[in-house]
């Protein structure tokens, strides 16, 4: 759907984004994460044809990027902002004629997403009259309002409340079953790792991570076990013995607890079940994976 | 449809809603009319006594002219030609303080020449050319036509005074339908300054609530800016022909109610002049009879049809050099209060160009009007009061000149605005210094 090779741009001799090559497959949630000034809004915006790069080249469905290919693309950046005195209508309606919609098509399309997120009754209402997550969604309407091929979200879910966030995910995972491509960048790592099928890291302009969020966790796994049980404390440190090593606990409450374990010698997580049961009454047991934001602050702060 | 013209429309609807563009409509007009209403109502009483010698040594006058019914301007006939240098030094004339010189060809003509020795008011200008015209009159009928000399007035031509310094004859001279260029040149560079501002704000608040970011996924920077421009630009039009309908219908509604024109019997209320003080009624013919020759200098001496043409010609020309610079300084300032201080070089520059109006109506013909009225930031002021006072023969083609070189400038300050546009306008946060404004200057 969208390749990215040898991306560079610089502005007044510094480099914002060095050497970067993505690519986005049809029908996928991709992340694109990274620190504070690592490159991913130059990116965007070369994507958005909004700067042009020195190097490198942007192809969208096979074809050379060109601004023809905008009206297929959604855009929502992180800094973005509406005409404060237009109503929602108008707003709407002016940013879907620029994406090349007809009028009736506009009307069309924001009637449905009105009715969809339960706004109807805002059309006509001027944006200052809206709170900030109203004009939110208003701002995620007009993105969508074209049904782009290619979504582009920069931090979408900042500034959301928690259900506005489930939300915006949810919809977000609609169009991805719909079949449409979805570019998010986001340091909502929870909201990555929940939506996101692939990510790539960017960091100090360059790339230094790519690939899928399950694979990346998984590769990054250090053998701890989590087991969620009742009963004693002292009486599951017993059952481990030799064969396995406590290296932490949460107290949930008097007798309830979350431990977490690593084998020791030969042993798997069927011998640490084994050892356990009967000896203290297991809740839930799994294998402890790293967090994406672990992997986050791991990766970047180890360069 | 066009981007550009999209961005245009919503710039266009947003300028039109707002209370200042409304105001201005109506205030605008109001303050022109009032100052009219002022300068002949108010600005007369003060005036000192002028004396003026007509020189008509072909006696087409017969020594007679309209009598000043004010007493503030009074005639003395030499029937000899009188050359200025003895008018300026010989003591028989030091009590004149202006020679009204009538060669043999007025009647054909229709040219005459006031040499003064301290520059006349409007108002002694257009009252001595009106006691001119008047006194023609009178000898035009009399001497080629059947005509009632209320009939001749419907059809004549009017009478071109032009008025040069005693002391500087050569180079030194206005003419009252100069004031008709300055006044629409100076409405030219008024509104470049007030939509002008408009463009910075628009800009600048358009990049700090973000919205620009949205936009530029779908416009190019310099689509963006020129929609802008030109949207901003259509608002200013749609405010001048507001102001010029509300400005022509209110002179029509003065001269209709607070200044009749007394010759005309019709307007004569023999009641209500009975019950006037002699010198009140005078005073009150005079003025009127002031009012409505100004009012015919507007309406039937100017060139209107030209005029306009060359008014948005110039004005769409100045708008734009002017306006991208305006446009530029809102996209490279890093919040809405910065970049104040590059407005001033531009202010300077707008001030420059209503000098230049004001000098060309004083020097028309002098080296220094003739350049002005090339240069772009100049030419929109200076080539209205030049058009108002009429381009000389064979020189018709200096303001399609001055208007090449202004539509060319613009040109090139549209393209260099839209690379600082494009460079600066996704630029936040900085304070923009001259520097920087090089360096995005540079980068292409």
């Amino acid at each position: 759907m969208l390749q990215l090779t040898s991306i560079t741009k610089s502005y007044f001799q510094k480099i914002a984004v060095d050497d970067v090559s993505l690519s986005l497959n049809e029908g996928e949630i991709f992340g694109l994460l990274g620190p504070n000034g690592a490159g991913k809004t130059t990116l965007i915006r070369i994507i958005n044809q909004i700067i042009e790069p020195e190097k490198g080249e942007v192809r969208f469905q096979g074809e050379l990027m060109k601004r023809k290919h905008l009206a297929e693309l959604g855009y929502l950046p992180e800094e973005r902002g509406l005409y404060k005195t237009m109503t929602v209508y108008d707003h709407a309606m002016f940013l879907g004629r620029l994406r090349r919609m007809s009028k009736d098509e506009v009307n069309k399309s924001l009637n449905y997403w009105l009715e969809k997120f339960d706004i109807a009754s805002w059309k006509n209402k001027r944006i200052e009259e809206l709170s900030k997550g109203m004009a939110q969604k208003v701002q995620f309407i007009c993105a969508v309002l074209h049904e782009p091929k290619l979504l582009i979200l920069d931090e979408p879910f900042s500034g959301f409340d928690p259900v506005n966030v489930e939300l915006i995910q949810n919809e977000l995972k609609a169009m991805k079953k719909a079949g449409k491509t979805i570019l998010l960048s986001s340091h909502n790592m929870k909201s990555v790792e929940e939506i996101c099928d692939r990510v790539a890291l960017i960091h100090q302009s360059k790339k230094i991570l790519e690939g899928s969020v399950v694979q990346l966790r998984e590769d990054r796994k250090d053998g701890r076990y989590a087991v969620k049980f009742k009963g004693n404390m002292l009486a599951f440190t017993h059952a481990l013995w030799t064969g396995f090593e406590l290296l932490d606990k949460e107290e949930l409450s008097k007798d309830r607890f979350i431990a977490y374990v690593a084998m020791r010698s030969e042993n798997n997580f069927q011998d640490l079940l084994k050892t356990l049961i009967g000896q203290i009454e297991i809740e839930a047991a799994w294998e402890v994976l790293p967090s994406m934001q672990q992997i986050f602050i791991e990766l970047v702060t180890s360069k | 449809m066009n981007v550009s013209w999209l961005v245009a429309q919503r710039e266009l609807k947003e300028r039109i809603k707002t209370r200042s563009f409304i105001g201005m409509a109506i205030a605008g007009p109001i303050l022109v009319l009032l100052m009219v209403y002022i300068l002949f109502s108010v600005g007369e009483n003060n005036k000192p006594h002028w004396k003026v010698l007509i020189v008509d040594p072909s006696g087409i006058m017969d020594n007679k002219i309209l009598a000043n019914t004010t007493g503030s301007i009074s005639y003395d006939f030499a029937n000899d030609y009188i050359q200025l240098k003895e008018f300026e030094k010989s003591n028989r004339f030091q009590k004149y303080d202006a020679l009204l010189e009538l060669n043999e060809k007025i009647l054909s003509n229709k040219a005459a020449f006031l040499f003064y020795k301290e520059k006349p008011s409007f108002l002694f200008a257009t009252t001595i050319q009106f006691h001119l015209e008047r006194r023609l009159e009178e000898v035009m009928v009399g001497r080629f036509s059947k005509m009632s000399v209320q009939e001749f007035r419907g059809i004549k031509q009017p009478i071109s005074i032009a008025f040069r310094n005693l002391y500087d004859p050569k180079n030194e001279s206005y003419s009252l339908s100069g004031w008709v260029g300055f006044f629409f040149g100076a409405v030219i560079l008024l509104f470049i300054l007030l939509f002008g501002m408009t463009i910075l704000r628009s800009v600048s608040s358009e990049k700090s609530n973000r919205i620009v970011e949205v936009l530029l996924a779908s416009v190019k920077p310099r689509q963006l800016m020129f929609g802008k421009i030109a949207g901003i630009g259509i608002a200013a039009i749609i405010q001048f022909i507001g102001w010029m309908v509300l400005v022509s219908f209110g002179l029509y509604v003065m001269r209709e109610t607070l200044f009749p024109d007394m010759m005309d019997i019709s307007n004569w209320n023999l009641g209500e002049m009975a019950n006037q003080a002699t010198s009140g009624m005078e005073d009150s013919l005079f003025r009127s009879k002031v009012y409505n020759d100004f009012v015919e200098l507007i309406y039937s001496r100017i060139q209107f049809g030209d005029m306009l043409f060359f008014f948005l010609l110039f004005f769409i020309g100045g708008y734009i050099f002017y306006g991208t610079f305006f446009a530029a300084l809102g996209a490279t300032s890093g919040s809405e209060n910065d970049g104040q201080q590059f407005v001033l070089p531009i202010m300077v520059l707008l001030v420059i160009a209503l000098w230049a109006g004001y000098y060309t109506m004083q020097n028309p013909l002098s080296d220094i009007t003739y350049v002005l009225s090339f240069l772009p930031f100049t030419s929109p002021m200076v080539c209205m009061v030049k058009l108002a006072q009429g381009y000389s023969l064979g020189e018709g083609y200096q303001i399609y000149v001055s208007f090449s070189i202004l539509a060319l400038s613009s040109y090139l300050t549209l393209r260099l605005a839209g690379r600082l546009y494009q460079n600066g306008i996704l630029q936040f946060g900085h304070r923009l210094r001259l520097t920087q404004f090089i360096s995005w200057l540079k980068h292409g």
